[in-house]
């Protein structure tokens, strides 16, 4: 992110101050903003509008919801009956299972392996690490989505159709995390770790107790985007995994109707409940997120 | 310069010790797909898995016969899924089969049952596995048993036949003078006597005279030219030699084509409506009759106030056919104990005792016992068309052909299409022949 | 004995280390740093580079998803196959429409987004809110929320298309719109994401220049064109390429909300992948379109290298 520019304008001389403001109150300035404001408003407005319909919805009965959506707009009772009747159902605590367990271990293994590597490519220095890395960087290119085939087809070799692991393993390697930690650890000052191989500590130990810590921001970025990731998964746990008690919260929305039918109300309230701890941890992360998107323009 | 390192759990720690906290939450509470999840141990061992393809109208009947098995089974003896019908569902029972966890039993069409059959996916239906449920090859329709065949070995148990009929509003048609003393359809016999009670009926709602669905329902396409097609003589396979060759008889498809594209021209045939809407017309009296898959019956009989009937599609050329498929059960390929079997078939048995539930669905029965009992024959509109499964005409063979399959897609789009008036007979066919070209040029990869 | 050629260690050791110790210690950092990048190295062989070769090799043979084995070899027959298949044609311009579909409406909209919550004092955490909450969503929930806005005649699309005067449709029912629908129901998912890359690249230029221009007495349009737009160009490609990417990819709505129907109107190239390998069975012919789309894909990331090390040229 280029924050020197900022440092060229800082000493803009003082005097400037009166004619700054005025420029600021200048009519057409604060109009502007005025406007701005407005127009921005009733766009992030529409832009709220389908997912408070969403929820709305959920919150009305099958019935109401089918009639149309001025019936569920002007419904005023709303009911937890939806909600109750998945989450008695059980379907849904297998999918949140299976979508925490294969999200957070794939987290934990690809945080671990990428960092690894990154520090790796940062801070020693080995043999074929070029060719190492120009391998990364055509990695970067490939796209996942297009793998499917051969993956379930290896997959399928190695008995592995049907488990977490096959949702897991294919998600592991994220390249882009491995130059995001090189990067980073480009930037740690040389004193820590050599300080510490002076003092005797094996590599790992420096590692695991220096690098590591002072990477919070950075790992903390990783992690949840490798979650966020993993868990909005679709195309590889739709092919690889098929039996509803072991799928992700995306593929079981997407394949069992169950009796669902023209039950809206229950399909609305089923698509917030797969989304909920996506949601959480926005709320809660919201600015580790942001930092982490503006900062590294990922995904895609 | 010494380091010192940072007190305390890093976020690491803490990461792993969450998940571990996690998964003996989850073991707690689940089991059985936690163990296998990670070591691909058998899921639900003890219990029947039955996955199935019916919505809607089907689908609530289907949870209905599955809660009566329940009943006398227990609440945990049958684990159900529901997929989206069509190539997902079956997709799903192929790739679970592959994966080694499929359902224990399965719904399957008998045009898909025979390709699941061909990829080795499917256990044979011996005498000995019949037998473990308590019956015979004998207690269900030959033509229906066989058409789950692969060569001498079948692999279907059959549930019932499901063919494409003709619904009609009782009042419009009466107006139109279409209804014998009975309030029953008087026997439509021949391309202009079709035609006259088209316009009768048309007379009368003053609109179009007959609803049949073409948009968003290229299997409804499919059916309706599959079911003219084969009322002409001289007509054979769409399909031949395993789906390798294309052996339509060209003159009568395009014959058959404006037929339907000429009904539309005139106003007789809708040109544009979609499933539900098809169904809206006849119940709203704004057509007379509706062509549709019997399962409808249970959406026509919701409706208050209308009276209705139900009918083999009139014979409008030369011999008696409509199109059909047959819902069955199969077997997926799996290792299992002769107690998972038993299970199973008791589980097939239960719900062929309650055929006469599924028929009035508006299937018609393909397990004798029920198709020959008093108690079907008093159904009243099945008893109507239940002939219409004799005139069976299924899909054409061909490993990419079958109920919702690429090929059901292909030519009823085109179908469809011709209907809307918006391409010829001509170009229609000739868009079929190049979309299937890949297909027909393909070896099977299922032989 | 002439001192060895070893690189330099950059710390300042004062002595120096017998050649051996030296040696075994650039030995152990070797090591070390195989071992660092081993655990990442066999999982990217494993899971990236081997189902990139495996799919590579197939596509040149008639591989069965329910046969063991490669099949019988069919040379170029499967490439000859997608590229002369009505379809795969009809799949790749799908791809391209709906990526044409996305990306203008997602730079264009989120700039003015970005350049408006640029202006306004306060409040920016709402609208970051409103507009980068769906993009937390999964594809699941944004599809089930959109096919129930676009349900005919009883959805919240239709009510409001009667309410400002327009003729309800069946925007997903019909060949002509539904690709429209998708595009929509995406481009609401995922602005976003671009609001965002775009607000950091705004935050990054100075007041300064802003006011020193309004000095100077250009209107805020004015401001825009000469510095906004200029000042933002990186950005602006850095969204424009990863929107590219992101649609040629793409899988999931389509999957979830149409199926690649009506017919095949929305059949874009991985779903014909998808189609082809798991619901036909033709693991090799899927390859080989696999292969097409990669090639696009990495032809368009190569380019994407290209133009940002131009830039970042320029920009020194």
């Amino acid at each position: 992110m280029a924050t020197a520019t900022t440092g060229v304008s800082a000493a803009a001389p003082q005097a400037r101050d009166t004619s700054r403001d005025a420029a600021q109150k200048r009519p057409s300035g604060r109009a502007f903003n005025v406007v701005a404001g407005i127009v921005l408003g009733v766009f992030a407005v529409i832009w709220l509008i389908p997912s408070l319909f969403a929820l709305k919805a959920s919150l009305s009965s099958n019935g109401d919801a089918a009639l149309g959506a001025g019936t569920v707009i002007s419904n005023l009772s709303p009911t937890l009956g939806s909600y109750s009747t998945l989450l008695a159902s059980g379907d849904i605590w297998d999918w949140y299972l299976s979508s925490f367990l294969t999200a957070g271990v794939t987290t934990v293994l690809a945080v671990l392996f990428a960092s690894m590597a990154g520090y790796a490519l940062s801070k020693l220095r080995f043999p074929g690490r070029r060719l190492v890395f120009a391998a990364m960087l055509l990695g970067i290119m490939v796209p996942p989505q297009v793998l499917v085939v051969p993956i379930f087809q290896m997959l399928d070799g190695m008995g592995l159709l049907n488990t977490y692991w096959a949702v897991i393993f294919p998600q592991v390697p994220t390249v882009i995390a491995v130059f995001v930690f090189k990067q980073f650890f480009d930037g740690l000052p040389k004193e820590f770790d050599e300080a510490a191989r002076i003092d005797g500590a094996g590599y790992w130990k420096i590692y695991r107790q220096i690098v590591m810590p002072l990477s919070g921001p950075i790992i903390a970025a990783m992690a949840i985007i490798t979650f966020v990731g993993t868990w909005n998964n679709l195309i590889l746990p739709l092919f690889v995994v098929s039996n509803p008690e072991l799928m992700t919260i995306p593929v079981g929305l997407a394949t069992v109707q169950g009796s669902f039918g023209q039950r809206y109300a229950d399909i609305q309230a089923s698509a917030i409940l797969g989304a909920l701890p996506l949601i959480i941890l926005y709320m809660v992360f919201q600015r580790r997120i942001i930092e982490g998107v503006a900062g590294s323009g990922l995904k895609g | 310069m010494t380091w010192n390192a940072p007190p305390g759990p890093t976020r690491r720690t803490l990461l792993r010790g969450g998940l571990a906290g996690a998964a003996a939450l989850g073991l707690a509470g689940c089991g059985s797909p936690l163990a296998a999840g990670i070591a691909g141990t058998p899921l639900n061992p003890d219990t029947v898995t039955f996955w199935n393809l019916f919505g809607g109208g089907d689908g609530a009947r289907l949870q209905g016969m599955l809660d009566v098995y329940r009943e006398q089974n227990g609440p945990g003896s049958l684990t159900s899924a529901t997929f989206a019908w069509g190539n997902p569902y079956y997709t799903k029972v192929s790739l679970a089969t592959l994966g080694n966890k499929p359902p224990d039993v399965a719904v399957a069409h008998s045009t898909r049952a025979t390709i699941l059959a061909q990829a080795g996916l499917l256990e044979p239906i011996t005498d000995e596995l019949l037998a473990l449920g308590g019956f015979s090859s004998s207690d269900f329709t030959t033509s229906v048993f066989d058409a789950g065949k692969v060569g001498d070995v079948a692999y279907t148990i059959p549930l019932d036949t499901h063919p494409y009929v003709l619904f009609f509003n009782s009042d419009v048609c009466g107006q139109a003078g279409l209804l014998d003393g009975d309030g029953k359809l008087v026997q439509i016999v021949g391309q202009q006597a079709f035609e006259d009670a088209l316009t009768a009926i048309a007379g009368v709602t003053g609109g179009a005279a007959w609803a049949a669905s073409n948009v968003g329902d290229t299997s409804g396409s499919w059916r309706l030219f599959q079911t003219l097609y084969w009322q002409m003589d001289g007509a054979t396979d769409f399909l031949g030699d395993d789906g390798q060759q294309l052996t339509v008889n060209e003159d009568l498809a395009i014959a058959t084509m404006e037929f339907i594209g000429g009904l539309a021209a005139k106003g007789l045939l809708t040109p544009t409506v979609d499933y539900a809407g098809a169904g809206t017309q006849l119940f709203t009296g704004k057509v007379g009759f509706q062509t549709q898959g019997e399962w409808e019956i249970t959406t026509a009989q919701s409706i208050e106030g209308l009276t209705f009937g139900m009918a083999p599609i009139p014979q409008v050329f030369d011999v008696p056919a409509a199109q059909a498929d047959s819902h069955t059960f199969i077997i997926p390929k799996m290792e299992r104990t002769d107690e998972q079997r038993q299970l199973a078939m008791g589980f097939v048995k239960s719900m062929l005792d309650q055929s006469l539930s599924w028929a009035e669905g508006g299937h018609v029965p393909a397990y004798i016992p029920t198709l020959e009992s008093p108690e079907f024959a008093a159904l009243e509109p099945q008893a109507d068309y239940a002939a219409a499964a004799e005139i069976a005409k299924y899909d054409p063979p061909g490993w990419y052909s079958g109920s919702g399959s690429n090929f059901e897609n292909v030519v009823g789009s085109q179908i469809g299409l011709v209907q809307q008036q918006l391409a010829s007979p001509q170009e229609a066919m000739a868009a079929i022949k190049s979309q299937l070209n890949t297909y027909l040029d393909t070896p099977s990869p299922v032989a | 004995m002439s001192a060895p050629t070893l690189p330099r260690q950059s710390s300042a050791a004062s002595s120096a280390p017998p050649r051996t110790e030296k040696t075994s210690a650039l030995k152990a950092e070797g090591r070390a740093g195989w071992l660092f990048v081993a655990p990442f190295a066999l999982f990217y062989l494993l899971w990236l580079v081997g189902p990139t070769l495996y799919m590579l090799v197939t596509s040149f043979f008639n591989t069965s998803l329910v046969r063991p084995g490669l099949g019988s070899f069919a040379g170029l027959a499967n490439y000859r196959e997608m590229l002369t298949r009505p379809e795969f044609w009809d799949a790749l311009w799908h791809t391209l429409y709906f990526t044409i579909l996305t990306t203008i409406p997602l730079v264009v909209l989120s700039f003015v987004f970005a350049v408006l919550a640029n202006r306004v004092r306060r409040g920016k955490w709402f609208f970051r809110l409103a507009f980068f909450l769906p993009y937390v969503l999964p594809s699941a929930t944004i599809s089930l929320i959109w096919v129930y806005i676009f349900t005919p005649d009883t959805g919240l699309w239709p009510a409001a298309q009667t309410l400002f005067g327009f003729d309800a449709t069946a925007i997903l029912a019909d060949p002509a719109t539904a690709m429209i629908g998708i595009a929509i129901a995406t481009v609401w998912w995922t602005l976003g994401f671009n609001f965002v890359l775009y607000l950091a690249g705004l935050q990054d230029i100075p007041r300064e220049l802003y006011e020193a221009a309004a000095v100077d007495g250009a209107t805020p349009w004015q401001q825009i064109r000469f510095l906004t737009i200029p000042l933002l160009s990186r950005t602006t490609t850095l969204v424009v390429l990863l929107q590219i990417i992101a649609s040629l990819k793409i899988f999931d709505q389509v999957y979830l909300m149409t199926q690649g129907g009506p017919g095949i109107s929305t059949q874009v190239v991985l779903t014909l992948v998808a189609n082809t390998g798991f619901t036909d069975n033709r693991i090799g012919a899927a390859s080989a379109a696999s292969v097409l789309l990669f090639v696009v894909i990495i032809a368009i990331a190569v380019g994407r290298q290209l133009i940002e090390r131009r830039q970042e040229r320029r920009a020194a």
